[in-house]
């Protein structure tokens, strides 16, 4: 028995099923009819124009993007010092602490948005935007702490030192030898922590409000009313938006390396 | 700066407090005590649940799609990654990447292509009729067929990806070794590659098991009502149906769950790490 045809006869079959959907997804939004169907009638761009026009999901883009680069922003500002902590300070507890930090990774999301809704949006009267800061802020607190961690463990300490015993003021030895060495690692998190954000669904789900909805919640309410290309020609939207990022991200940091080296 | 402990403590106050304020005091709220429902009506419904057959029905099969996503998964990753990390082709970096990109795209589009392709005006539909196996486009779309095509398709990049550096830490030189001593190539895999990366393949199994049992988008999209799995259940009782008491009792249930099988799965990698 060979085994290299079956495992290509396996490979093939895993890489139709990773991306042919999202080919057919690009097709679609292509067609000049009105329905959602394959193959597509005609050529034109008019959903493309009609999903660019749509309010909802403009006003939703933009809440996401900000979601996100907020969320990101507090989780490395929180998360940084945290992985520095952990990395350098003798802790009492540490492993304990460890897996609190890390553990956003085991809870089902949906839990954390329900619990975030019932506490922070119905019992404090908080905003929907306010909620979602705080959930996502969670979120990423493994990425921000873990991948600036395994930064961390790269950076030999007696560097510092050496700055240290060069007469660096401690503030000074961090700024300059520290500081340099965690920069892949925070871009790296931020990079993970920012599409995590963007493109969250199940603990956003709950913790929308009229004024503040984000885009992967607003599609998923879209195709429950309507079932047409406008949803396919934002998604190709999405994924062209997508492409970019992660050539950028291959290009500077290797995003191969980030979403290998994570899980 | 960093060698005291008390800066240590300082560093990690912040942190501490936005997971503590913002993460498990409202978990823990929810789950045992939600608002106006008192612990022992979330202890009556969790006996109520773990009795009655519709909500057994949906825990069944939550852990049924779940296990087959999983074999599924990892019977495809593994080729994959051990073609991967073997090859000596110019392209296989860009395979990788292939492989890794879905990680980034959003699961509501990538799920949105099995409606174009599962949906009642739909490709394969088409296919079936036009090659004459039926008269009418039968039901795809909301079959446990569809929720199980779609949570492959979105877990099958994270086993690809643990399998990979499973598989490229393993020395090439075992394989070689156990080549030139006459092993064929599937016997080298079998008795050489896959005990060796074993601790990887069951991390990854772990992942798409925690994952798909956890997963909201896809059981919804293409699972819809008829195939409630418990995430999309928990959603009905919090939204829906505003029953906070069937809420915590599922939310229960998958977290126990989660957290049971993450052990497991780290405790038989952490196993079979000392005996490879």
């Amino acid at each position: 028995m060979k085994a290299r045809p079956i495992a290509a006869a396996l490979a093939v079959l895993g890489y139709v099923i990773m991306l042919v959907p999202i080919l057919f997804v690009v097709a679609s939004a292509f067609t000049s009819s009105s329905t959602l169907s394959f193959p597509p009638k005609g050529f034109s761009l008019q959903w493309f124009g009609k999903a660019a026009a749509y309010q909802p999901f403009t006003d939703a883009l933009v809440s996401s993007l900000l979601l996100a680069g907020c969320a990101t922003a507090l989780a490395l500002a929180l998360g940084v010092p945290v992985a520095l902590g952990l990395h350098r300070g003798a802790i009492p507890g540490r492993s304990l602490l460890q897996g609190l930090f890390l553990s956003p990774l085991v809870v089902p999301e949906l839990v954390i948005g329900l619990a975030l809704y019932q506490q922070l949006m119905i019992g404090l009267g908080q905003t929907a935007f306010a909620a979602l800061l705080i959930g996502h802020a969670v979120l990423l607190m493994p990425y921000a702490v873990r991948v600036t961690g395994a930064a961390l463990t790269l950076a030999d300490p007696a560097l510092e030192e050496a700055a240290r015993g060069l007469g660096a003021t401690p503030w000074r030895a961090f700024r300059t030898v520290t500081l340099p060495l965690l920069r892949p690692g925070v871009m790296s998190a931020a990079l993970l922590g920012f599409i995590t954000s963007f493109n969250n669904v199940p603990l956003s789900l709950l913790l929308q409000s009229r004024d503040f909805g984000t885009l992967p919640v607003t599609m998923l309410d879209y195709v429950q009313q309507s079932y047409d290309p406008v949803i396919a020609a934002m998604s190709t939207l999405i994924l062209a938006a997508t492409i970019i990022v992660a050539v950028v991200a291959e290009r500077t940091v290797g995003f191969t390396r980030i979403f290998g080296g994570i899980n | 700066m960093f060698h005291r402990p008390r800066a240590g403590a300082l560093l990690l106050f912040p942190g501490l407090l936005l997971m503590v304020l913002g993460f498990a005091v409202p978990s823990a709220a929810m789950l045992f005590a939600p608002p106006g429902v008192s612990p022992s009506d979330v202890f009556t419904r969790l006996t109520k649940m773990l009795t009655d057959g519709y909500d057994l029905q949906i825990i069944g099969r939550t852990l049924t799609l779940g296990l087959i996503v999983t074999v599924v998964c990892v019977v495809i990753a593994f080729p994959i990654a051990s073609l991967l990390a073997r090859s000596t082709s110019r392209w296989a970096g860009l395979w990788l990447a292939l492989a890794v990109f879905p990680l980034l795209l959003s699961n509501v589009v990538r799920s949105f292509g099995w409606l174009v392709i599962l949906g009642s005006n739909g490709v394969m539909g088409k296919i079936i009729t036009g090659l004459g196996l039926a008269q009418q486009a039968p039901q795809l779309l909301y079959t446990p067929l569809a929720v199980v095509l779609g949570l492959v398709q979105l877990f099958l990049p994270l086993a690809v990806v643990s399998c990979y550096s499973a598989v490229a830490q393993v020395d090439r030189g075992l394989d070689d070794a156990a080549r030139g001593l006459g092993a064929s190539r599937l016997r080298t895999l079998w008795t050489v590659v896959v005990p060796l990366s074993l601790p990887g393949i069951v991390v990854a199994a772990t992942l798409v098991f925690a994952g798909s049992i956890t997963a909201y988008t896809t059981p919804y999209l293409l699972g819809g009502s008829s195939q409630r799995m418990l995430a999309t259940q928990l959603f009905v009782h919090a939204n829906v149906t505003v029953d906070w008491a069937a809420a915590s009792a599922t939310a229960l249930v998958m977290t126990v769950l989660v957290f049971a099988l993450s052990g497991i799965g780290s405790a038989v990698a952490r196993a079979k790490g000392r005996v490879a």
